[in-house]
């Protein structure tokens, strides 16, 4: 089961688990990324540290987990050897390298990778905002089958309030202040829906259902609704648009059934769980 | 061909009339519901158990009348509307169809605003329907304000003695009425916002039903309605929107301001609207789901009011 919701700490995350830290102050994204990192050391992954800046400072910035950096557990990796030149990712090989180095984490013993990472820099621009988000999603695939887990920080005080909202509605959790609902990979559906759907989240819903490339594969697109708080008849045919009117939502609420029936969704299927 | 007064006419023709004994409703609705018989066309009658008695035993041949019973036909206008629009697709091609209803209002127990929008908004929404439809009023217990709404709401007007007239208080353009305020609304309220977020209105409104004995599907309800409520202050309306909530153990009063003017058309909120995909939708299911839904405007700008639960 991967951790969902907006949490305040970033402590007792597990080998699967992806969360989006928006922060204002450096110093603190240092010490959640080291709570992050240290967490992931007691479990056997190999971990990396991937922020700007020469490899020094870096270390420096991750001093007090020094015995790991000296056996090699922990790496500090400037971010311009991790995802390229600084301009945007290609989702899939940005993906494949971090699968590669989860299978190489494991051929070494290690039970999987964890890396805590300052994207800031990947998502510089409208263009490399949106490669990174459809990333996002890619690697949040991967990491729910594979023991992958990642923390992606970003800095609250250089990147607009809309370009944080996108980002973190792309992962399962999320610290505070980021986006009012969650869209995030799960082993038993084709996505899992955490939060509240209504006007605020109306927008980056319907860019982030574009961006989870929902109609990718066969049959009804099947939907976990289990950790949805709220969601209004608008999101409800946002998903049957991005779904191709095939999609059945799994839910412990019984009002969106209710909802669906009332005003007749083309396509849309509420099962109660 | 159309018969009867409708003869010539197209589309919708839309005729109140007013009676104050038993004998006035049979002598006003019977020859009606007997000439549309003779000449074949589908006549379907939606009164209240009691008128529906009264034409029973005086029609020519109660057989071949269609009831609705009317206290399912009317108990909210969106579902009035959803099952005519069924029922007269049911005669599609037809010269004339002829329907006498019972339109509740407050003298009946109901209440009136979202009726008095209904009266206005069906000559829009059945406009291409060769349909005479005929709405009685009885004058011993509707009130004079819906007397007056009504008259302003229909085109024709039937009198004694057969006759067919113009009507010349129909006014061709929507009254908002005087809002409907709920006894509770004296009481202070106990949620009072100002410009609040749709979440902020739910948690609002969940917590301000704490106390109360509705149910699951009701709360449900309650909820979504301030919230699409708060949602459509702030995407159409203009600021500041202000929410307040009442609540006793057995309903709650959900009201959103703001100070804009709120729908043009009374169809607003009583059908699906089709321009587009989603606009209008969450009105609409406010309509389906609260016990009842008032709109008004005064000096300060427009307020919806919706009423979840019983009345006691």
């Amino acid at each position: 089961m991967r951790t969902s919701g907006v949490l305040h700490a970033t402590r007792g995350l597990g080998l699967h688990d992806h969360i989006c830290w928006p922060y204002d102050d450096p110093a603190e994204f240092r010490r959640r990324a080291v709570e992050f990192l240290a967490d992931g050391l007691a479990l056997g992954q190999r971990c990396w540290y991937v922020s700007e800046g020469p490899t020094e400072e870096l270390l420096s910035h991750v001093a007090e987990l020094g015995a790991a950096l000296d056996s090699g557990a922990l790496r500090v990796v400037s971010i311009d050897d991790t995802y390229g030149d600084g301009g945007a990712v290609t989702p899939a090989e940005q993906v494949a390298t971090y699968a590669a180095a989860t299978r190489a984490a494991l051929a070494d013993g290690f039970s999987g990778l964890r890396v805590a990472a300052e994207a800031t820099p990947m998502v510089r621009g409208d263009e490399a905002l949106d490669a990174f988000c459809r990333y996002e999603h890619l690697v949040d695939r991967y990491m729910a089958g594979e023991p992958f887990a990642a923390m992606c920080a970003y800095d609250r005080t250089e990147l607009p309030a809309s370009a944080i909202g996108q980002l973190a509605c792309l992962h399962p959790a999320s610290g505070t202040g980021g986006s009012p609902f969650r869209l995030y990979a799960v082993p038993h559906a084709r996505v899992a829906l955490d939060g509240e759907l209504d006007l605020e989240s109306r927008d980056d819903f319907t860019r982030a259902l574009d961006r989870a490339d929902l109609r990718a594969g066969g049959g009804p697109v099947v939907v976990d609704g289990s950790s949805l708080e709220f969601i209004d008849h608008h999101a409800l045919f946002a998903l049957s648009r991005a779904a191709d009117g095939d999609v059945v939502l799994r839910t412990r609420r019984s009002a969106p059934a209710r909802l669906a029936a009332l005003v007749g969704v083309p396509g849309l299927r509420v099962e109660a769980e | 061909m159309r018969t009867g007064a409708a003869r010539g006419h197209e589309g919708y023709f839309h005729e109140t009339a007013f009676y104050g004994s038993d004998a006035d409703f049979q002598a006003l609705v019977v020859p009606f519901l007997d000439e549309g018989v003779s000449a074949g066309e589908p006549v379907l009658v939606a009164c209240g158990a009691a008128n529906e008695r009264l034409l029973r035993d005086r029609v020519a041949d109660p057989s071949a009348l269609r009831f609705l019973p009317g206290s399912d036909q009317y108990s909210r206008p969106t579902d009035t509307i959803l099952e005519y629009r069924k029922v007269f697709a049911e005669y599609a091609g037809v010269a004339q169809i002829r329907v006498v209803g019972d339109v509740p209002h407050t003298g009946t127990g109901a209440s009136w605003d979202w009726w008095s929008r209904y009266e206005a908004a069906v000559n829009d929404i059945f406009a291409e329907v060769p349909l005479w439809g005929l709405c009685p009023y009885d004058l011993r217990t509707t009130p004079a304000d819906v007397l007056a709404d009504v008259l302003r709401a229909h085109p024709r007007v039937a009198g004694a003695g057969g006759r067919h007239l113009a009507n010349p208080d129909y006014l061709g353009s929507w009254t908002w009425p005087e809002p409907d305020r709920d006894p509770l609304e004296v009481e202070h309220p106990l949620v009072d916002l100002l410009d609040p977020s749709p979440a902020e209105a739910r948690r609002a409104v969940s917590a301000a039903c704490v106390a109360t004995r509705l149910t699951r599907d009701e709360l449900d309800d309650v909820v979504y309605a301030a919230s699409e409520a708060v949602t459509n202050a702030l995407t159409h309306g203009k600021p500041p929107a202000r929410l307040r909530v009442w609540a006793d153990d057995a309903h709650v009063v959900v009201a959103v301001a703001d100070r804009g003017e709120g729908p043009a058309s009374p169809t607003a909120g009583l059908v699906p609207t089709e321009r587009t995909t989603t606009a209008g939708l969450g009105l609409w299911l406010t309509h389906r789901t609260c016990r009842d839904v008032s709109l008004s405007r005064d000096a300060d700008g427009f307020t919806i009011r919706m009423v979840v639960g019983g009345s006691t």
